[in-house]
């Protein structure tokens, strides 16, 4: 009963969202960072191959028998290992940009659009479980 | 903005009809009330799914109409909402025939 | 989460490290006598970056690891009449370059900024999560 109140609705994957994004933060303020460090190479978490596991396991999920309350079992990809309470990652260097005399290879600009879009990504998976939240409240307390 | 699951411009939420307040309830060909309190408890459900697939789409990825997600969810909340108060409203009234002395 | 401002402040202190080496570069433009009152001009330094943070012992983040001393030549200005001017009448000043030295101000400004704006994100982040208990 408890698990499948958690389990409920898209809350799992929004809970995945927000894994994501506070492990991806942090890779970027890393490189953010180390905006003037010779030598340095950015890296990044790919979203695209977060949001690519996320489909598969959504997938599976509304397969099964209870497509909306059942737990989402992600699969571990070559980058990231889904545990139950958050996601390991390994930043892979990003490969762009012009590469500095000092072997730095930083690109501001990009590296502060992302943090700008993840952290807007971050904002609106807390909102989405917050409004979850409260309507299942709404429901437990028999309350509007 | 593309709406593929029709969230937005949906008529779903349609008041609940008056019951026929003929004697003996539910005669003269109306539906009856539970009928109709199902049919809507139903329609808010599917609301709710809707809505929560629309958030799955969106957070992998599937969609970018964020704007219309968020819509979606409001009025999946305004439907449950309401369909809460009305069941309250009924289950007071039924407390209140209870106490009723005949 | 918090983790995420300890590598930006990293940056910050790196950042102001090294905007303090390039100030101390530009007030040493003429000094040509060391702290013991010899005759020796000053090297220009040179802050040298490296990924970690020995503070908080992680990978993540950024240090000043060494500040190293610049070996160019000295920059030689005819001066005859100095007491410290060679036999060509040559007197030895520090080998620093303050077009250089704003160009790197500047940059380390902007880099300090960049920084600022990354903490001011982890902070609406950390922000956006409290509100999940409001």
């Amino acid at each position: 009963m408890i698990d499948g109140l958690f389990n409920s609705g898209s809350m799992p994957v929004l809970e995945r969202l927000v894994q994501f994004t506070e492990a991806r933060h942090r890779v970027l303020v890393h490189d953010i960072a180390n905006l003037s460090t010779p030598y340095f190479k950015p890296r990044d978490l790919s979203p695209e191959s977060f949001q690519a596991s996320l489909r598969d396991a959504i997938d599976r999920r509304r397969d099964g028998d209870n497509p909306q309350g059942s737990p989402l079992e992600m699969l571990d990809t070559e980058d990231m290992t889904f545990s139950r309470d958050g996601i390991k990652a390994t930043a892979r260097h990003t490969n762009e940009g012009i590469l500095f005399h000092d072997e730095n290879n930083r690109d501001l600009e990009r590296i502060m659009q992302h943090l700008a879009e993840n952290t807007m990504a971050h904002r609106m998976g807390i909102q989405l479980i917050r409004s979850e939240v409260s309507m299942l409240e709404s429901a437990i307390r028999e309350r509007v | 903005m593309s709406d593929p699951l029709g969230l937005i411009g949906s008529q779903s939420i349609r008041p609940i009809a008056p019951l026929n307040p003929s004697v003996g309830g539910g005669a003269a060909g109306g539906p009856n009330f539970k009928d109709v309190l199902l049919d809507q408890i139903e329609q808010v459900n599917k609301l709710q799914q809707d809505a929560q697939a629309s958030i799955e789409d969106l957070a992998a990825g599937r969609r970018d109409d964020a704007s219309s997600v968020m819509m979606a969810q409001q009025k999946a909340k305004l439907a449950f909402d309401m369909l809460l108060q009305v069941r309250n409203k009924m289950v007071a009234a039924y407390d209140e025939i209870k106490q009723m002395r005949v | 989460m918090f983790g995420s401002l300890d590598i930006s402040t990293s940056a910050l202190v790196a950042q102001r490290t090294r905007l303090e080496v390039v100030s101390s570069n530009i007030a040493n433009q003429s000094s040509i006598y060391d702290a013991k009152g010899n005759y020796a001009p000053f090297r220009r330094r040179i802050p040298v970056f490296s990924p970690g943070d020995p503070t908080t012992g992680r990978g993540e983040g950024v240090h000043v690891s060494r500040i190293e001393l610049d070996d160019s030549p000295f920059k030689m200005r005819y001066e005859p009449g100095h007491p410290h001017a060679n036999s060509e009448g040559y007197v030895a000043y520090p080998n620093i370059d303050s077009t250089m030295e704003m160009v790197n101000a500047m940059d380390a400004s902007r880099a300090y900024e960049a920084n600022i704006t990354a903490a001011e994100a982890t902070k609406q982040m950390i922000d956006t999560s409290l509100r999940l208990l409001a």
